[in-house]
């Protein structure tokens, strides 16, 4: 007859490798899909299967900063009644 | 016939034949002047979330790292043929050097940290509402407006000035093992940090003592140790897609460098 | 593998770690069937990234006392408006807050 303890520690450490498993995957997930050698970081808008913009959305982000650092500039845009 | 990518290392000799990659192909190395891109040939479509693909593309990547200095390709970077392999490495040669210089002989380390973020952000609420120092008597709809947000940028601003106290000690364990670090603070609410530390391979053991004292530090926060990895955190490429645009800080990447001499 | 983990609390990892899965921002497809719902996810992406700077930027000015009180109703009025407009547009379009982000790649995402 099994020793219910014997079973009950199988299980526990079952379910603890099921979870660490889990989470192996969830960090190798983390790494492989984003990080590494990254040869284009580009957003790619296909249409119809052919990549055709290549959208410089780094400009724009790096001109939203600039305009973040100019404090005080004109702020006056966003008070005007919007279109 | 694709040709799937796993990494760039600093050998351009053939490499062990027995190794294998996905659907069982065999590896060559790709040798291009004093490096080579270690590939395989692809036959089949592979879906992003295929599990068993990105299991099999990190085992060879760590096969690798046992024997090289190893910068792994980001899964599911194909080509076309050996001719673009070939094109592409002389565009990045200048940076894959740079890379492989700095990362010999170090390894990667994951910390994340996991906080009651929740019922932070409750007491921070809670403490804001009952203060009832709203800057603005509310007397119409647009002042009503500015003063809820205002509410909740301050609440925001306190919970992360909290989280900024509590990651600076965490980050304390480790700074003193490790030549770079990549901190990313708040992906959700509850976990506080996710942490990518560069480490000279001969400090893994300290690094990962120092781990054991931030477990046994006490207080409600829990912890997780993972690695050793490939760097995968700690390629900087500066051509050709960044350069295009001037200098660009990666807007949440930290680093430090020690002082080559 | 090498690699192993070491933690007291897994699944509350997993379970975190998941939910950034779910997160995970998409390409844009535009073809002929979904182009308009597309572009319109790309549009409103970059109103909503500037709509949030703005007010951001507000309250930073609120918090440094550097708005009248007259600055601080009508922009107030202003934001408000732009809130709403927002709020309608994602309904005809059906699109989530989730998903009016994209990623950037080695810059992560993009809100």
């Amino acid at each position: 007859m099994d020793n219910p303890i014997k079973t009950l520690q199988d299980k526990k450490s079952y379910l603890d490798l099921r979870k660490q498993e889990r989470v192996t995957l969830l960090e190798i997930l983390d790494r492989a899909l984003e990080k590494g050698v990254v040869i284009s970081g580009d957003i790619v808008i296909s249409v119809a299967d052919v990549g055709l913009v290549y959208l410089g959305l780094k400009v724009l982000l790096s001109s939203v900063e600039t305009m973040e650092r100019l404090r005080g500039a004109p702020f006056s845009g966003a008070a005007e009644e919007p279109t | 016939m694709k040709i799937y990518a796993y990494g760039v290392i600093d050998s351009n000799e053939k490499i062990d034949e027995t190794m294998r990659g996905l659907n069982d192909a065999p590896l060559f190395n790709i040798s291009y002047r004093d490096i080579g891109i270690v590939v395989s040939d692809l036959n089949a479509q592979i879906q992003k979330e295929d599990k068993k693909f990105v299991l099999k593309h990190e085992e060879v990547v760590e096969k690798l790292m046992d024997k090289f200095t190893v910068l792994p390709m980001r899964y599911l970077t194909l080509f076309s043929g050996k001719e673009q392999v070939l094109l592409m490495t002389k565009d990045y040669y200048d940076d894959f050097i740079e890379n492989l210089d700095r990362l010999r002989e170090k390894i990667e380390f994951g910390v994340k940290t996991i906080w009651p973020g929740d019922l932070i952000r409750e007491r921070i609420t809670t403490a804001h509402r009952k203060s009832d120092n709203l800057p603005l008597v509310a007397s119409s709809s647009g002042k009503s407006f500015m003063n809820e947000k205002f509410e909740n940028y301050k609440i925001d601003k306190e919970f992360e000035e909290e989280a900024d106290r509590c990651i600076a000690i965490v980050d304390g364990f480790f700074s003193k093992f490790t030549s770079e670090k990549r901190l990313e603070k708040l992906k959700t609410d509850n976990l506080l940090l996710s942490a990518s530390y560069l480490v000279d391979k001969e400090k893994k053991d300290d690094f990962k003592k120092a781990f054991e004292e931030l477990r046994g530090s006490g207080g409600d926060l829990k912890y997780l140790l993972s690695g050793p990895w490939p760097p995968y955190n700690f390629i900087v490429l500066t051509k050709p897609n960044a350069k295009k645009f001037g200098s660009l800080d990666m807007v949440d990447s930290v680093f430090q460098r020690k002082d080559r001499t | 593998m090498n690699t192993m983990i070491e933690t007291d609390s897994p699944e509350v990892f997993a379970d975190e770690m998941e939910k950034l899965q779910d997160a995970l921002p998409k390409k844009i497809e535009a073809n002929p069937e979904n182009a308009e719902k597309g572009l319109a996810k790309l549009v409103l992406t970059l109103i909503e990234l500037i709509r949030k700077l703005m007010e951001k930027q507000a309250m930073r000015r609120v918090e440094a006392g550097s708005l009248t009180d007259e600055e601080i109703e009508r922009v107030g009025e202003t934001l408000m408006k732009l809130e709403n407009k927002m709020k309608e547009l994602k309904e005809i379009f059906g699109l989530k807050d989730e998903e009016l982000n994209l990623n950037l790649g080695p810059l992560g995402d993009l809100m």
